[in-house]
């Protein structure tokens, strides 16, 4: 059994974002976390059935440096092989990425492939559905587990409010982790550094189609809070929450 | 301008997201509403086509598609929830899609929208050709609106000539053994700026102080710091209590969609951070500063 797992880049919000009305230029980019757990289950799955596992990055020629950590730790984790997908350019249309990554895939023979539900800048569609469509192959996402007998998988599905749903697909399918169904694994710095060193990582130049349709106007920052925000130190901050709660009636 | 809305129904019952999306599809022209599994539809407003083709399911988007060739949508509309995402996901290899909206308009024929995104950080205003999708968070319109009297039309599954690839297996119904965070008055609520796994005990003890509970935004529940039941937001519970007190957690759509507390007040280190914007009082601080003092003074009030 073989299964692949996709890692894409989003911006890292814990860096200032300069935002400009036709473009956003982040400081930094990191692995989307919901990809990380779609690694983190491939993984899972490979300690499960023995399953070959390899993760696919995506990355654009303005971030493709940012890539090689997020592929280190899914090789320091136990990923069988590593390829790092660069674009031809930035895109956020969905169906552009997921055209071209739909080719690539074509003659990999994976059972099963694995993505995140969502990153924070899917604004223009979720990548999993429409790879699934492009493929023709069965789809369900916001899973939280996978398992794999006889030819199908079976996954558990979140649907909100603590509930959860079990299904049944025939392999080869399409499937978005919201959580895997563990922690991600810790890595240690020194066993990241050495699995980056001795990480084999196949690089692949994808060309992406053009696909009209969905056109950004602008982008904005969102108007200030309407309320006053309180600083200062610590005591001070302390005695006015404490005020706060005593004006709800909590203390 | 023609709207199809996708009805969500999980559990035989109708979800409140699809009276918020006629809401929504009454203000921009004509619509109807899509209903793929057996439920109760009297209360969606205006016209329903019903199809009993089982539990929700990800290959119901070949029913969407047959009604889309026979009704000629211009737009169409499903809410930003797990099942309904697994069908406009699908659908939109075919058509042009945006996620994570907030506001749906239309102008000269096309479709204009406007979307949260970057963790509730940046707005993004979208154009497209039609027929498109929107993906629409809950709460983003009132479901009042979207509910009146429906006019039902059902059409036979068989009809359609679509078959099934995914087997619906069965629900699994979240343990009760946990409190509720649902129901409690004072909720505390921890993110990612707790830091660490020992600070959740200081949140425990000032829960305890204020006669609170002690939950979590997802990423904490993911890191297995408190149970699934304590999880806040889309997937998670919805707390109603009176006072929502989140410490470092940054506010994203999915976590704020849990939060209807009466009161929320937010303690976070980044001034941006879009928790503050459905906050009463909104402290720029580190919680794990904070905490210990924040504890020590309060419990000298109650021993006082």
């Amino acid at each position: 059994m073989k299964i692949c797992a996709i890692l894409r880049l989003v911006p890292d919000l814990v860096e200032e974002i300069e935002v400009e009305e036709n473009e956003i230029i982040p400081f930094r980019y990191m692995p989307n976390e919901r990809d990380e757990h779609a690694v983190e289950e491939a993984i899972i799955l490979k300690e499960k059935t023995g399953a070959e596992v390899e993760v696919i990055g995506i990355a654009d020629s303005e971030n493709e440096a940012d890539l090689d950590e997020g592929l280190g730790m899914a090789a320091a984790k136990g990923a069988d092989k590593l390829y790092k997908v660069v674009l031809d350019r930035p895109t956020y249309k969905r169906c552009e990425i997921a055209k071209a990554l739909a080719d690539f895939l074509s003659d990999k023979n994976y059972d099963l492939i694995l993505t995140g539900i969502q990153a924070i800048d899917s604004y223009a569609g979720n990548l999993g559905g429409i790879l699934a469509r492009y493929m023709d192959l069965p789809y369900i996402g916001g899973v939280v587990e996978v398992n794999v007998s006889n030819g199908n998988t079976i996954v558990k599905k979140e649907l909100g409010g603590g509930l959860l749903a079990e299904y049944k697909l025939p392999l080869p399918a399409v499937v978005s982790v919201v959580s895997a169904e563990r922690p991600l694994k810790f890595v240690p710095f020194t066993k990241l550094r050495q699995a980056m060193k001795k990480a084999n990582i196949e690089e692949v130049e994808l060309e992406l189609p053009e696909i009209e349709g969905v056109e950004v106007l602008k982008y904005e920052v969102p108007p200030e809070p309407e309320i006053t925000l309180i600083e200062g130190d610590v005591e001070e901050v302390a005695d006015k929450l404490i005020e706060a709660l005593k004006e709800l009636s909590i203390l | 301008m023609k709207v199809l809305v996708f009805g969500e129904v999980v559990d035989g019952t109708i979800q409140n997201i699809t009276y918020e999306l006629v809401a929504c599809a009454k203000k921009l022209g004509e619509y109807l509403t899509l209903v793929t599994s057996d439920a109760d539809v009297s209360s969606i407003d205006g016209r329903v086509i019903k199809v009993n083709a089982g539990e929700t399911n990800p290959w119901h988007y070949k029913i969407v598609e047959k009604v889309i060739e026979r009704e000629n949508p211009d737009l169409i509309l499903f809410g930003n929830t797990s099942s309904s995402v697994d069908i406009a996901s699908q659908l939109s290899a075919k058509l042009p899609v945006a996620t994570s909206v907030y506001e749906v308009s239309a102008e000269n024929g096309e479709v204009i929208v406007k979307s949260l995104s970057y963790g509730g950080k940046i707005i993004v205003e979208l154009k497209l050709t039609t027929p498109a999708i929107a993906v629409v968070n809950v709460g983003s319109y009132n479901a009042e609106d979207g509910k009146g009297t429906a006019s039902v039309e059902e059409i036979e599954i068989d009809e359609l000539g679509v078959r099934d690839g995914i087997e619906f297996l069965g629900y699994i119904k979240p343990e009760e053994e946990d409190v509720d965070i649902s129901k409690a008055e004072v909720v505390v609520s921890v993110g990612r700026g707790i830091g660490d796994e020992t600070n959740i005990e200081m949140a425990e003890e000032l829960a305890e102080l204020l006669g609170g509970v002690v939950a979590g935004s997802r990423p904490i529940i993911d890191q297995g710091w408190l149970p699934k039941t304590r999880q806040v937001g889309r997937s998670g519970k919805t707390v109603t209590g009176k006072l929502y007190l989140a410490l470092g957690i940054s506010g994203a759509t999915e976590h704020v969609e849990g939060v209807k507390a009466k009161n929320v007040i937010a303690v976070n280190t980044d001034k941006t951070a879009p928790i503050f914007r459905v906050s009463r009082l909104g402290i720029v601080a580190d919680v794990n500063e904070l905490l210990p003092t924040l504890v020590d003074k309060i419990r000298e009030i109650k021993e006082g």
